[in-house]
Formats: C-alpha cells, sequence, structure tokens
C-alpha cells in the first residue's frame, strides 16, 4: 500500500463507522412510508453534511449521511483515456448488477441528486450533468440491522482498493497483447 | 492464434473430403453449403446442374469492380487457369469447378489454391503496383479499393516505394481507445523487426497523401498507412506481403475484440470475488428472508421498502 | 452477573416487562407484538397480539394497571387488557398523521404519551363516558419527528427528545385525570396545569438528533444522548445548568438512571458505558464499560482496536473464516433501548435490560453502582 493510500482509505473508514450509525425512521412527509432521507431530501434537519475525502484531484469520495440511510460516491482515478474507458465499463458493469449487490446504487450521484431540495418536477434526471463520481453505493438502516455494518465497510473499502489495481491490471493486459500483436505482425515481413 | 489464416478452411474441408468420398467411392450426397468470409465475403459450394461430381466454388465481393480495374480476372486466369468457369455463378463473381471425375495428379495444391481465392481476388492490386515500384513508373493513379462499407484501401507506387493507406471505422468509443493502444505499438514495432514496414497512424484526420480526396473525417474513423520498401515489394517477397497485407485490418479488428472480451472475463471474475466479499456482511440468517433489492419490494410487512413504490 | 436472551434472529427495537417480571413484550422488527414467559431459564413465546399493519416502534406494559400499550408505524396505537387470559385491543384515537415513534404511560398508568412523525405528542387518557382512549396534542414547538419520551415521577411532566436536535420538558397536564391544583415541581415554579405548558428546552448545539432521555429517579435530572456523540445533564436543582460530554464512541441511542448519581448509556458501539453525574460539582464523567467481555484490550479504547481487527480483515481477502462477530461485546448489534428490570429498595435500579438489532436480551447487574 503506497504511503498516500493507507492514510486515505483510514479516513474514509472512519467516516463511514460514523456515517453507519443508522436508525429507522419513518417519513415525516409521506404517511405510512419509509423512504430513504439521503435520496428524498425531503426534510433538511435529517441530512447531515455531506464530506469529501480526496486523495488527489482525481480520486475522492463522497459520503453523504441522513438519519437512516447514507450514500457514498466514490471517483475512481482514470489518468488516460485506456483507464477512463475501463472505469466506464467495469462500473456500468457493476451497476447493471445493482440487484445482488444490495447497496450498489443503479446510477451514480448526478448532480441533482445532491441539492438539498425536493426535486422540481420538470427537471429531466437523464440530463443532469455527472458529479464526476463514477460509482455510487445506498446504505439504509435496512441494511445496516440485517447486515453486519463493519464488514459492509470493509466491502467498500477492499472495492477502493481493488478497483484500483485491477483497471490496472487490465490497461497492461491490453498493452502486452497490442505489443505481441504488432511485433508478430511484423515480423512475418 | 496470434495471425489469421488467409486460407479458408471450409473450401478445403469440403474440397478435400468431397475427394476423400471419390477416391474410397462412396456415394456421394449434393452439395449446397453458403458461407461467409472477412470483409463480407460470401462463398457458395455447390453442384453444377445437380451434377454431384461436378462441384462449383463461387465468390462475391461487393468490391469486385474495383479489383477488376486493377487485373483482377488475370490473375485470376493465371492462378486457376481452366478451373475458371466463365461465366460465373449468378450473383458471384468468380467462380472455380471442380470436376471430381477428372482431377489432376496435384489436386491437393488446387484444394490449397481454392482455399486462397479471396487472397488471390486481393493480390491484384497489390501486385499490379509492387510493379508500377518495381519499374519506377510513377504518376499512376492511386488505388481505391472500397472493400467493406465505409472503409477503403489506397495504393499508391512510387519509384522507391508503395504506400498502401487502410481506412477504418471503429464501432465505439471504446475501440477507437483501444485501436490507439495497438496502431501506438504498430509504430513501435520497427525497432523490433529491422525488416518491417514503416506504419503510421492518423485518427479523426485522413493523412497528408488523402487530403484532397473523398476521404472520410470523423471521430471513429482512423488511417492507417504503410510504407512498402523494394524489399517488401521485390519479386521474392511479394507474396509473403500480399498474404500479411491484404489481412491487416480484419487483423487488427479482431485483437481488439480478443482484448474487449479479455476484459469482460477479468470484471466478471472480479465482481464475484466483489460479491463473496459483500456476502460476508450476511449472516446465515439472510439467505431465506433477505432479499432487499433496489427492485422488488418484498411484501413482508416490517420491512419499509426501498423502492419507489408504496406499500399501502 | 450478566445473562443473554436470544429470543429471535431479527433485531429488537423495543421490549417492556410484565408487572412481576414474568412476562416480557417484545417485537420482532414486524407489525407483532410478542409475549414471552420465563419458564425456568428459558422464555417461552405465550402470545402474539398482531393488530398493527406496519412495524412496531415501541411497547409499553404498565407496572400498575398490567395493561400493554403498543404503537406502530401504521400511526395507531393500541391499548392491550388482559380479559380472562386473552388480551383485547382497544383502539386509541390518536389523531396523527405519521407514524407513531415511541409510547409511554405516565407513572399511576392513567395516561400515557405517544410520540409521533407528526412533530406532534399525543398525551392519551381513558374517557369513561365514551368507553375509548381520546388525546390532547402537544405541538408547539416541537419542529421534527419526536423520538424519544420519559415521565417525571410526578406524573405531570414529560421529557421528549426530536430530530430537530432538541430535548425539551413539557407539561402533560391532563384536567380529566389530574388533580386541579398541582403541585408545583423542582423544574418550573409556572403553573403547571395547563396541556402542553413548554418548561424547558435544550440543545448540544452540535446538531445531533435526540436519540434518548431520561428523568432521574428523584425527578430532579434530566439526561439525554444525542447523534453527536454526547451526553447531557440538565440539574433543576442548579438553577437548570446543563452539562454536555462529548465521548469517542459512536452515538449512544438509550440511556437509564441506575440512581440519582449514576447514568447507563448505550447504542452503536454495543456496549452499555457506566457515567457518572456528581451533584456538588456539576460534573459528568465517563467510568467504565458494562460490558467486561471486552477484558482483552490492552490499549486504547475498543472503536480503535476494532479498527485495526477490521483492517486485518480487509487485507486477508482469501481468509474465508465466516465469523460475524464484529466486536467482542456481547451485543453484536446496535442496542436500541435499555429498561429497568428490577429496582432496589433504595429507589435505583438493581438489573437492567437491554435489546438490540442483534435480536437479544441481556441483563445487567447494576446494583453496584446505585
Amino acid at each position: 500500500m503506497s504511503a498516500t493510500l493507507r492514510p486515505y482509505l483510514a479516513a474514509v473508514r472512519k467516516t463511514l463507522e460514523a456515517a453507519f450509525c443508522l436508525t429507522d425512521f419513518n417519513s415525516q412527509v409521506v404517511e405510512r412510508h419509509n423512504k430513504p432521507e439521503v435520496e428524498v431530501r425531503g426534510n433538511k434537519e435529517l441530512l447531515l453534511n455531506p464530506v469529501v475525502i480526496s486523495r488527489n484531484d482525481k480520486e475522492r469520495v463522497l459520503i453523504e449521511s441522513s438519519i437512516n440511510s447514507v450514500r457514498i460516491s466514490i471517483a475512481v482515478k482514470q489518468a488516460d483515456d485506456i483507464e477512463r474507458i475501463l472505469v466506464h465499463k467495469f462500473t456500468r458493469f457493476l451497476m447493471m448488477r445493482a440487484d445482488k449487490f444490495v447497496i450498489l446504487r443503479r446510477k451514480p450521484v448526478s448532480l441533482s441528486d445532491t441539492r438539498s431540495t425536493i426535486l422540481d418536477e420538470k427537471t429531466n434526471p437523464q440530463q443532469q450533468p455527472p458529479t464526476g463520481y463514477d460509482i455510487s453505493f445506498l446504505v439504509t438502516n435496512i441494511h445496516t440491522e440485517y447486515m453486519n455494518r463493519f464488514k459492509i465497510i470493509d466491502f467498500i473499502i477492499h472495492f477502493m482498493e481493488e478497483i484500483d489495481k485491477e483497471i490496472n491490471e487490465m490497461k497492461l493486459a491490453i498493452n502486452a497483447r497490442a505489443r505481441i500483436t504488432a511485433e508478430e505482425f511484423l515480423k512475418r515481413f | 492464434m496470434i495471425l489469421l489464416e488467409i486460407n479458408n478452411r471450409t473450401i478445403e474441408d469440403i474440397l478435400s473430403y468431397k475427394i476423400s468420398e471419390v477416391e474410397s467411392n462412396t456415394k456421394l450426397e449434393l452439395v449446397d453449403v453458403t458461407f461467409a468470409d472477412f470483409d463480407g465475403v460470401i462463398f457458395h459450394i455447390s453442384n453444377l446442374k445437380d451434377d454431384k461430381y461436378k462441384i462449383r466454388v463461387s465468390i462475391a465481393l461487393k468490391f469486385y469492380k474495383d479489383l477488376q480495374e486493377h487485373g483482377a480476372d488475370d490473375l485470376l486466369q493465371r492462378e486457376y487457369g481452366s478451373l475458371l468457369q466463365l461465366p460465373p455463378e449468378e450473383g458471384y463473381n468468380v467462380t472455380l469447378l471442380f470436376d471430381l471425375k477428372n482431377l489432376p495428379e496435384n489436386h491437393q495444391e488446387l484444394v490449397k489454391k481454392a482455399g486462397l481465392l479471396k487472397r488471390n481476388c486481393f493480390a491484384s492490386v497489390f501486385e499490379k503496383y509492387f510493379e508500377f515500384q518495381e519499374k519506377g513508373l510513377e504518376g499512376n493513379k492511386r488505388a481505391v479499393i472500397h472493400y467493406r462499407e465505409d472503409e477503403t484501401m489506397y495504393v499508391e507506387a512510387k519509384p522507391d516505394r508503395v504506400t498502401v493507406i487502410f481506412s477504418t471505422v471503429f464501432k465505439d468509443e471504446s475501440d477507437v481507445i483501444i485501436g490507439k493502444v495497438f496502431m501506438q505499438e504498430f509504430k513501435e514495432g520497427r525497432k523490433a523487426s529491422h525488416t518491417a514496414p514503416h506504419v503510421l497512424f492518423c485518427h479523426k484526420e485522413p493523412p497528408m497523401e488523402l487530403q484532397d480526396t473523398d476521404a472520410l473525417a470523423g471521430d471513429k474513423i482512423g488511417y492507417i498507412t504503410f510504407v512498402l520498401f523494394p524489399r517488401h515489394t521485390s519479386k521474392k517477397s511479394r507474396d509473403n506481403t500480399i498474404n500479411l497485407i491484404h489481412i491487416f485490418r480484419d487483423y487488427l479488428h479482431y485483437h481488439i475484440k480478443c482484448s474487449k472480451v479479455y476484459i469482460h472475463s477479468r470484471m466478471r471474475a472480479k465482481t464475484s470475488e466483489f460479491l463473496k466479499i459483500l456476502n460476508r456482511a450476511r449472516p446465515e440468517r439472510q439467505t431465506e428472508k433477505k432479499t432487499i433489492t433496489g427492485k422488488t419490494f418484498v411484501p413482508t410487512p416490517y420491512y419499509p421498502e426501498i423502492s419507489g413504490t408504496s406499500n399501502k | 452477573m450478566t445473562q443473554v436472551n436470544v429470543f429471535t434472529s431479527e433485531p429488537v427495537p423495543c421490549h417492556s416487562f410484565s408487572p412481576d417480571r414474568s412476562k416480557v413484550a417484545i417485537s420482532p422488527n414486524n407489525n407483532e407484538v410478542h409475549i414471552f414467559k420465563k419458564d425456568n431459564s428459558k422464555w417461552l413465546q405465550e402470545t402474539v397480539l398482531s393488530q398493527h399493519d406496519l412495524r412496531v416502534t415501541s411497547i409499553d406494559w404498565a407496572q400498575k394497571t398490567n395493561k400493554i400499550v403498543s404503537c406502530s408505524a401504521d400511526k395507531n396505537a393500541y391499548v392491550w387488557s388482559l380479559d380472562n387470559g386473552v388480551w383485547k385491543p382497544t383502539l386509541v384515537i390518536l389523531r396523527i398523521h405519521r407514524a407513531a415513534t415511541v409510547v409511554r404511560w405516565s407513572p399511576n398508568a392513567d395516561k400515557f404519551a405517544v410520540g409521533s412523525g407528526d412533530r406532534t405528542i399525543s398525551v392519551c387518557f381513558f374517557e369513561e363516558a365514551n368507553d375509548w382512549w381520546i388525546c390532547k396534542h402537544i405541538k408547539k414547538p416541537i419542529k421534527s419527528t419526536v423520538t424519544c419520551l420519559d415521565w417525571h415521577h410526578n406524573n405531570i411532566l414529560l421529557a421528549c427528545g426530536s430530530t430537530d436536535y432538541r430535548a425539551r420538558i413539557f407539561s402533560a397536564y391532563v384536567k380529566e385525570v389530574d388533580s386541579a391544583n398541582p403541585e408545583p415541581s423542582e423544574w418550573s415554579s409556572k403553573p403547571t396545569a395547563s396541556t402542553g405548558n413548554l418548561i424547558g428546552e435544550w440543545t448540544t448545539g452540535g446538531g445531533g438528533w435526540v436519540h434518548g432521555v431520561a428523568f432521574s429517579p428523584d425527578g430532579s435530572k434530566l439526561a439525554w444522548v444525542s447523534h453527536d456523540s454526547s451526553i447531557s445533564v440538565v440539574d433543576a436543582k442548579k438553577n437548570q445548568a446543563f452539562i454536555t460530554v462529548k465521548t469517542p464512541d459512536l452515538p449512544y441511542l438509550t440511556l437509564i438512571w441506575s440512581s440519582n448519581r449514576f447514568i447507563i448509556a448505550a447504542g452503536h458501539d454495543c456496549c452499555p458505558m457506566l457515567y457518572k453525574y456528581d451533584e456538588n460539582s456539576g460534573k459528568l464523567e465517563c467510568l467504565e464499560k458494562l460490558d467486561k467481555s471486552t477484558k482483552k484490550e490492552t490499549d486504547g479504547f475498543s472503536a480503535m482496536r476494532k479498527f485495526r481487527e477490521l483492517d486485518k480483515f480487509a487485507i486477508s481477502l482469501n481468509d474465508n473464516s465466516s465469523s460475524d462477530s464484529i466486536s467482542d461485546t456481547i451485543h453484536q448489534n446496535s442496542i436500541r433501548e435499555i429498561r429497568a428490570h428490577s429496582l432496589s429498595k433504595s429507589g435505583g435500579v438493581d438489573r437492567i435490560s437491554t435489546v438490540g438489532l442483534d435480536g437479544k436480551m441481556v441483563f445487567w447487574d447494576t446494583s453496584r453502582y446505585v
């Protein structure tokens, strides 16, 4: 682990430990409903201040907490075009399987999601500009009640570590293949 | 498999099989097979007028007209001679006819040749321009072969070299980016092999040589230039050069796709690993009850749903 | 001695004991109330009360009248009375339009209070004429969901905490029930004979949702815990001066006074903590953990060690040991509620019980802290 990665992950872990202190909370806005407050954003007093933890200008984590739910958005390192498409492909692949990853959001957060006011009906969420985060998780009190919340944190930290490694290895694999392909072809002339 | 085969296995297999059947006096069946090859090429193997001993091998290339301008007919006449059936089968550009009852001694060689039908169609244009170069002729019109829809090959001869330019279309953005990585390696590949031709790559804009033509420009278009020197175009190495260069476009795209397949399989493996790590957070009791997903609401009354629908 | 009881693998958000302590009512995080009866060392399920149609949020068993009151996210509360061995429900007209979050009988059990997401406390009492429970509302100045309630022993004052970061004391006087001239309390010289009169309001300023409030046995002190990991005490005898201690632990959710000097608080850290309030100096300090199973620890406080351990697990990825213990505490997930189980002669609490999201109910001996 590099010198900057360890404190970065430690900061994320500590923040998540505090953010994962969730309680069951029934909606104050709609009767007989129980919704993740960080998503519906109906009452300001139920939201905590969002926290951004940055390792550098490209890698950072946004943690938005509320009384019964937490949203964690991750910006993955993308140094060049190839890393950009690999991250895009991988996160898309994961998000298409969000059903299995119970805490995974189907889309990374967009600007409209992070506004503190209630969504205007007219704005089309499809057209919202991205916030620069590649993947988001949504953890609710139901997850922390029925799952081990410290292991959910382990998973998120593991995910952050592994995704960088995986992108790097995939990139190396493409480069290696390209080199062999070119050499094999050209040496036949 | 790193290099692609330039012959067509299917043709060879069918013909060899038929010949072996004739040799062992097995009763022949009618044959009627249509199949495809790279660059939109269609092959058709059938019997002539239901004669089980007369087998036709036909090829259809969308760009045969372009090749004809550069002496494809002559080259095929030279390669296949009496095997050529004229006129070709309806809807196809070239037809070879094999009479299984009167096979020459060197029939195995013929089968090999038949397998190279597509390559030989391509060869004419290269041979012609290699010839120009060798003779030091200049000022010939550049050959333009529309070998695929939206993709074109340009061949031009100078006294000291022949340039072959491929335009190719990358289907999506990731192909463009992976393609660039590959082309970078091709550019640098000369370091590994001193006999290799110069390779140049232009993205979006056509290279200088094609500035005055109708060559397309766009985000997903790339141009690859091979600069072939006399050592590649000499009579001795000519065939080898043609074998390699005519398949280059398919070779490049094949490996781009292979890379994507590899990435995909890695993602699949990693995803299932991630899932296992996440599952550690779920105690045993979850297996029966815990099916909270973003989509499906579990109608057990004590789960407040976390999706968009009300439970009452 | 600490005693662990496991009823269910479901989270248990609330529980309450029968007057003779032979039975306990819990909710297994669904729309039902389960009553368990103690049979030697085992708890056997006796009855299931299922009248609510959404998750039950709170249960209280009246010590004087043997009636149970339950409230739920379905906006309703029921009073259950035992009639020939069968629990009969009576619907309470709460007149609220959001989930009911917490319910508590008054000490005399002649009225009870229900907090709700409607930013309201309903003080309910029985109307003989119509044979049902009706209520009066306390609305102002509550600005968010009421999360917790506790009655003063005088049967009039009611403390509440809510997600608007404040702990408050109201007068829950109901003229139909209470005597015409209630005695003045140490909290206010103002007349308390008016429903909904705000007696006091406090905030730690840290912006934490208040999760739990509790009056001391003598009624002169109010303690509360909030989401900024703080525990606070306000002392009526000290001109309502208040002291707040920010703890290094994760936020507490619930608390109880075991005597006029000792407070036990518990929450997301899964371990009950003992606090001592010194009446003379007005100081509040953390004394120790009740959960001694964490003694292995050599340095630092538990979160630090926990963190280090978890870090280790995350690194050894190929280690498939499926131990799902998150910590070496008895409770394996957040503690949601502390109740007094048995009282000492001096009025202190000898034994407390805690329930948590791990489905356990644990008895803790607190006779030393009286």
